[in-house]
């Protein structure tokens, strides 16, 4: 048998780069079976209906076995019936034994998480700084939002927080698994943010609290591991109230079989002579209306649903990823557009200066010393590749470093640069942002720089324009890649009925261009963060369920907004915070296997639940006809069963062990196929529903030729 | 006046298993005399209340599965 926790991708999905957390999984089955017998408790069983009936059903035939004339007298052997009324008992508390144990087990891997991750969070003294400036050492659990504490090299950071003062590097392998440590420094969006738990490597930071004791980032993901604030989906209810319903009606059924079997009794022995009415009465016994009730409610799905949703959030942390609730796996499951962005999800994060394309008379070195000039001070990764390209033309800058002044890019100028010591001024940017800032010195557009935009935007890559004052110099090809494997992923989401859309702050042909290459549906160019939110509320106006990634504050709405909103955990709080789910490992292309997940989830209840109700036909057609045997309806007993007795033991035996040999399946998920919801519902049928009809009929024959009943 | 405002809701809530017992051991002062009387010389007096406890138990049991249908999210 293969782990039951390894997440099960379809073919062709990414192994993702992830680094699953350190549970302590030993002892799982020993703890999960101890837990099976505290879950026995009344309060516990009353959750969940089905199981209940069983309960209260186990009860009765116990005290039936204690004393098998307790409701009427046997006219038989009573140790025989004693014997009889005990052995159903034994089934079906073994029934609700393994149904605790498929959710014991479930849960047990949360707690193992969470226990691993308990492990992170001991109690550290704080140093927090008074208003006054003085330092007082406290402990970690009495910081409240807005204490301004100092941390040291070598100390654990001892709450959420951000970081108001110094620069620092941070293991936040803790956490996130991740060894590489992490610069920490303040008034950025992402690197402010640091996680309590996670330790101080070098230098010394300033931090101000942000959440309140007990309510920090690692507090709330044991919590939600734990499964102690697991509330039911929409999915759940409604499933629970179809169970409800069909479980009422059985126990109608059970409950008034006794009166009809008298009353047909009655009839049979003025025909055919009191042996006959006599031999009816005593074959509706209260033990077996009590494993006709049992036999005939869906106990596989009873007993397995809360195991199959503790294990999709399961698998989702596998992912590193936390969910904030059942609720939010399940809705990833129910998405049908993602809104990606292009940049990290779509190709890869990095754009690298591939091409100098000199226009306006002016030579490649021209360029290419002016684009230097333009990034000596960038620190992006595009920056310092443009560098490294102009390095390779032997580019030398003749001006003082130290005279010289940079100007950072902003999402509101679209460009960066270099104040240059003489004065002038060199920039990289937009075209657009170029054109504008030319223009306003007096400078002329020259065509050649429109034509090489084209052609780099043709190309599929980011058309960056150089300029020196009014002086257009020409534009570097930054060159954009698609992350392997995402074009056969958008073709699977395709298949399943899931719209992509890219957003990219790019001009439209460079958009075009990479949106064919990746094969995504759909794509919106010249995007700014803020446009995220109205794609959503449009795409939610037409009945479409959203789901997206975001990292950075300005994201934070459209995280909210979104019916699926992932944030990046090296992302701010407050986009973590808008968000239903957090990924440790700050990959955004995960959006896509969690909708894979999501769906997993909903198709293996789907399949259970078909499976289950399908199996009642077989059990129905078990017992029925040989309970009435002497009411001459012996020609329906089709699976030509030996006796009554026989016929209940081998149903309720099934239906006990079909829970177990289901578990594996709850917890790991049916296969997972790219298909449209048709299509998952003819297979679902013809596996499930026809496979539920048949496999019992096997099952139950083969324990009756297996038991010694004659 | 005040004591027994706040202390009454608590004793409901922490003695709730005596109190269901009560009351079906009072609902069975109804029942099972109707299930003897019915019975003829069939059952005997301990069979009638035990017969009369299944029928409050199927009653109960009903009763209880209706609340899942209307009330689910409390389950």
């Amino acid at each position: 048998m293969s782990d039951p926790s390894s997440p099960d991708l379809p073919h062709g999905t990414r192994e993702p780069h992830r680094h699953t957390p350190k549970a302590d999984v030993r002892k799982l089955y020993q703890r999960a079976i101890f837990a099976s017998f505290l879950k026995l408790h009344p309060r516990n069983t009353a959750k969940n209906p089905v199981m209940f009936v069983v309960w209260v059903g186990t009860v009765i035939s116990f005290l039936l076995t204690i004393n098998p004339n307790l409701f009427s007298t046997i006219q038989e052997n009573i140790n025989q019936q004693r014997y009889f009324n005990g052995l159903i008992t034994l089934i079906l508390f073994s029934t609700l034994i393994f149904a605790n144990f498929a959710e014991a087990v479930a849960e047990g891997r949360g707690k193992a998480q969470a226990d691993s991750l308990r492990a992170t969070k001991s109690d550290t003294t704080a140093r927090k700084i008074l208003p006054d400036g003085s330092i007082q050492s406290i402990n970690s659990p009495q910081l409240r939002r807005g204490d301004v504490v100092k941390v040291v090299a070598g100390e654990a950071i001892p709450g959420d927080g951000e970081v108001i003062e110094g620069i620092g590097s941070v293991d936040e392998s803790a956490v996130t698994g991740e060894s590489a440590p992490v610069m920490k420094q303040p008034g950025t969006d992402i690197a402010s943010s640091v996680t309590g738990g996670t330790h101080l490597i070098s230098d010394e930071l300033t931090i101000r609290i942000t959440s309140e004791p007990g309510q920090s980032f690692i507090d709330r993901m044991i919590s939600l591991v734990e499964g102690a604030q697991r509330t039911k989906t929409p999915n759940e209810i409604a499933l629970t109230v179809l169970l409800a319903v069909l479980t009422q009606v059985f126990l109608i059924v059970a409950t008034t079989v006794k009166p009809i079997a008298n009353y047909i009794a009655d009839f049979m022995s003025t025909v055919l002579g009191t042996t006959a009415g006599n031999s009816l009465r005593s074959g509706v016994s209260v033990t077996i209306l009590i494993s006709l009730l049992v036999a005939l409610i869906p106990t596989t799905i009873g007993a397995l649903l809360s195991a199959i949703g503790i294990a999709g959030m399961d698998r989702v942390a596998q992912f590193n990823v936390i969910a904030t609730s059942g609720r939010a796996v399940e809705a990833c499951g129910d998405v049908n557009t993602l809104i990606l962005d292009k940049t990290g999800t779509i190709t890869l994060g990095n754009r690298m200066a591939d091409e100098f394309i000199p226009v306006n008379n002016y030579s490649i070195e021209d360029l290419v010393w002016v684009a230097k000039a333009a990034s000596i001070f960038d620190q992006t990764p595009e920056g310092k590749s443009i560098l490294k390209l102009a390095e390779n033309y032997g580019a030398k800058l003749d001006f003082d470093l130290h005279k010289a002044e940079g100007r950072e890019f902003t999402a509101k100028t679209r460009m960066s640069g270099t104040h240059l010591p003489d004065g002038r001024e060199a920039r990289k940017g937009s075209v657009e942002a170029i054109k504008k800032f030319v223009q306003e010195r007096g400078g002329i557009i020259p065509p050649e720089i429109d034509a090489a935009y084209e052609k780099i935007s043709k190309l599929g890559g980011t058309p960056l324009a150089v300029c020196l004052d009014e002086q257009i110099y020409g534009a570097i090809y930054l060159k954009d890649i698609v992350k392997p494997g995402l074009p056969e992923r958008f073709h699977q989401l395709r298949q399943m009925g899931v719209r992509t859309i890219m957003l990219t702050g790019d001009n439209r042909m460079t958009a075009g261009t990479i949106a064919r290459e990746a094969g995504v549906d759909d794509f919106i160019a010249e995007a700014t963060p803020e446009d995220k939110i109205n794609v959503i509320r449009t795409e939610q106006s037409k009945g479409n369920l959203i789901a997206m990634t975001g990292d950075g504050t300005n994201d934070a709405p459209a995280l909210a907004q979104a019916n699926v909103g992932l944030a990046m955990n090296s992302g701010t709080q407050a986009a973590k915070e808008a968000a239903n789910m957090v990924d440790l490992d700050s990959d955004p292309t995960k959006l896509i296997d969690l909708v894979t997940i999501g769906k997993q989830l909903l198709i293996t209840r789907g399949a259970l639940t078909t499976f289950s109700i399908a199996n009642d036909i077989a059990k129905y057609f078990a017992i029925i006809p040989t309970i009435f045997a002497s009411a001459g309806i012996e020609a329906l007993n089709v699976m030509r069963l030996k006796s009554a007795q026989s016929a209940i033991i081998s149903a309720l035996i099934y239906n006990a062990l079909i829970i177990p040999a289901l578990i594996p399946v709850a917890l790991k998920g049916v296969k997972f196929l790219p298909l449209t919801a048709n299509q998952l519902l003819k297979r679902n049928i013809l596996i499930y529903g026809i496979g539920g009809i048949l496999a019992p009929f096997i099952a139950i024959k083969l324990i009756d030729i297996i038991l010694p009943f004659s | 006046m005040k004591f027994s405002q706040n202390k009454s809701p608590i004793l409901a809530d922490k003695y709730k298993l005596p109190l269901y017992l009560f009351l079906a051991i009072s609902s069975n002062l109804v029942v099972s005399p109707i299930v003897y009387a019915a019975s003829g010389t069939q059952l005997s007096q301990i069979q009638a209340w035990a017969l009369g406890y299944l029928v409050l138990t199927s009653i109960g049991l009903s009763i209880y599965l209706f609340f899942v249908m209307f009330l689910p999210e409390k389950f």
